[in-house]
Order: structure tokens, then sequence, then C-alpha cells
């Protein structure tokens, strides 16, 4: 699939066919593509624990849902549960700006040498963002980036997908997860039982309402020409609501036995 | 357990509301099953449909404010477990808890 349909048909899928497995080549997919993300120092901090609901026990799984998300995790055969790793910066003492340096990601020309890195880099930038009340947010932005990477390449794949909140507290102690790991969000991913517009295009702000060209206040203004041409390229896609697509929201919930 | 007839309770109103403003049509008469489960769940768990969205719903001490407590939330998981498997497995079964968690649904209360 070209990478504008892929952008163009992602949208939460909420509706798994509960039957049908993902193959696990199609997950490793998917933390490959997690992997290559972009991350600040490339300290990728990202972790993520694959559970497959089938081999939950039953009691912990209705302990690992929360409310809001108990439908999803049911009919979603596989969950990833994302984590970031607070201690990755801490360890490091800088190794992994110095190993940019050393495979010619990061060169003297923009002033990155080993030794910029042990005077300035580590000590006056990294080392205090391990303890700055802004290390969480940081880091939960490029965990963002890798794991929007991994999103997109479950609908490359042809499966659907829906990030959502779990219950932190009974995952820590289920899945191992270290104390020095902060939770973000799980995916839930499986074939779709909806069909792959699942309703159309979700809506969004106006496109000037939320960027700007030079400063705040003047919208960057949008060329309908663009537009146009995402159109073709699959990218922009029918908004929702498609006709139908009540019906089919009833007929899933039918099938499935949900709530109407 | 009901003093009235079901579908008189605001509760019942409400659901019935819900289900139309979503779905069109009349829900009752689309499904049949649906109220007559949810008189069946309301003799399980003892309490009349508006006594049981009440029952989801606290106070707080300090500002009186109305909220969808958590903790009424979990005592009432296991009875509708259990009220799901007296109707036996699969589908079947869980519609029959599905309308009751659609009843609590379309009343402001989020179970599953």
């Amino acid at each position: 699939m070209e990478f504008t349909e892929v952008v163009g048909i992602r949208r939460s899928i909420r509706f798994f066919d509960p039957e049908r497995p993902v193959e696990r080549e199609k997950v490793q997919k998917i933390l490959e593509a997690m992997r290559l993300g972009s991350c600040a120092m490339n300290a990728h901090w990202l972790r993520a624990v694959v559970v497959y609901r089938d081999e939950l026990d039953p009691d912990v799984f209705e302990k690992l849902k929360i409310p809001v998300a108990g439908v999803i995790m049911e009919l979603a055969p596989v969950h990833i549960y994302c984590y970031g790793d607070m201690s990755v910066i801490a360890k490091d003492h800088g190794a992994r700006p110095k190993q940019l340096i050393d495979i010619g990601a990061l060169a003297p020309s923009h002033g990155w040498t080993h030794r910029f890195v042990d005077e300035f880099v580590w000590p006056q930038l990294l080392e205090p963002l391990t303890t700055s009340p802004h290390y969480p947010a940081a880091m939960a932005f490029d965990n963002g980036l890798c794991a929007a990477q991994g999103l997109l390449m479950a609908y490359n794949e042809g499966l659907g997908a829906c990030w959502t909140a779990f219950n932190t507290e009974v995952a820590k102690e289920v899945l191992g997860i270290p104390d020095d790991w902060i939770p973000h969000y799980m995916l839930n991913v499986g074939y779709p039982l909806e069909s792959r517009e699942a309703g159309g295009q979700r809506p969004r702000p106006p496109f000037e309402s939320l960027y700007f060209e030079g400063h705040v206040g003047k919208p960057f203004r949008r060329d309908e020409a663009v537009v146009e041409e995402l159109k073709q390229r699959k990218m922009i896609q029918a908004p929702a609501p498609l006709p139908g697509r009540q019906q089919e929201l009833r007929e899933l919930a039918r099938r499935l036995g949900l709530p109407e | 357990m009901l003093e009235r007839a079901i579908e008189s309770y605001e509760s019942v109103i409400a659901w019935a509301n819900g289900l139309r403003q979503q779905w069109g049509g009349d829900p009752f008469d689309e499904d049949p099953a649906k109220l007559p489960t949810l008189a069946a769940f309301c003799e399980f768990v003892g309490k009349d449909p508006d006594a049981l969205v009440a029952f989801c719903f606290l106070r707080k001490r300090a500002t009186g404010e109305r909220f969808a407590s958590k903790q009424r939330r979990e005592e009432l998981m296991p009875k509708l477990k259990e009220f799901e498997v007296a109707g036996g497995r699969g589908v079947e079964a869980r519609r029959r808890r599905s309308h009751v968690v659609s009843f609590l649904s379309h009343n402001g209360v989020l179970i599953h």
C-alpha cells in the first residue's frame, strides 16, 4: 500500500474479528517499525510487551481491563503494552549521541564531537533532563513518534488497531514491568470485523485552526490543489459518517452479542 | 420486585429514548427480549430499574456532587457475570448480559 493510503485508511478500529488470530510475523513488523522511529539522542525509550489475549488467565484479563476499553480488549487478539524506560539516559551517559557521531549521523559540521558530548551534552543537557519534571513528557513525545510508526505498519499489513488505556497496576505485576518504566498506552491489534472505512475518516478541526505560518494567528493557508492530490492518493478520504454506518454498527453489535 | 410496568420507570424511558435516538424505530418491538431480560436482572439483584441506576451513583460528601461510583460498579460486575452465566454460554448468554449493559449505558453507567 502507498504511504499516503496507509495514513488515509488509519482510523481506530473497535470491532475486531475475535476468532481470527494475528500472525506473529505481522506483530514483529509492527515492532520493527516502532524501533525505526525518530528519537532524540537516539535514546529509544519505548518498550513494548506483546500479550496474546487467549493466553491470558481469564481472571487476570478481567483485571487488566478498564471500563471504556473492555470490549475492544476482548475483541482484539493481540495487545501491545507500551512503556517508557526512564532509566535509558542515566545508564548511557551520552553513549548514544557518541554512537551517532561514530556512524556519521552527527558531524562536526554541526558541532558534534565526543568532547562536545562529554563537556556539554551530557552534563548540561542529558543529565539534568533525567531529573527534570519535563522528562516524562519529552520521552512520551518521542515514544509516540515510534509507536505511531508501528500503528501505521499494522494498517499496512491489513490489520486494524486501537490505542487504549489499561489497568497499569495489574499490568505491572502480571507483565513484570520494572519500576523505572512508565506506562503509556496499549495497542489493540486484530483483523477488522468492521469495514476498512469504519464509517469514514474522522472529523478534524479545520486545518487553518491548527497550523500557522510565521506566527500564531496567521493560519497556514490550505492549497486546495494539494488537498485534491491527496484525495487522489487516498490520504484524504470520504468523511464520516458514511451511509449505512449506523446499520453496520448495529449488525456488528448483534453479531457479537454486544450492547446496543 | 417491580411495583409497576417496567416501561414506566424513568430509567427505562431513558433507555428507550436512547435506543430510539441511536437506532430509530421502536426498540422494544424490534427486540422483545430486552424488557424481560432487564426485569429478570432486576429480580436477580433485588432492585427496580431506577434503584439499579441510582445504586451506581454516589454523592461527594464535601460538595454533594453526584458521580458514577467505581466501587458500586465493581459490586455490580460479579452479579452481571452470574446473570450472564445463568443464561448459558456463547453469544446468546452474552446478549442477555448486553441488554442490561445497554440499559445502564443509556443511563450513563459504563460497565462491562
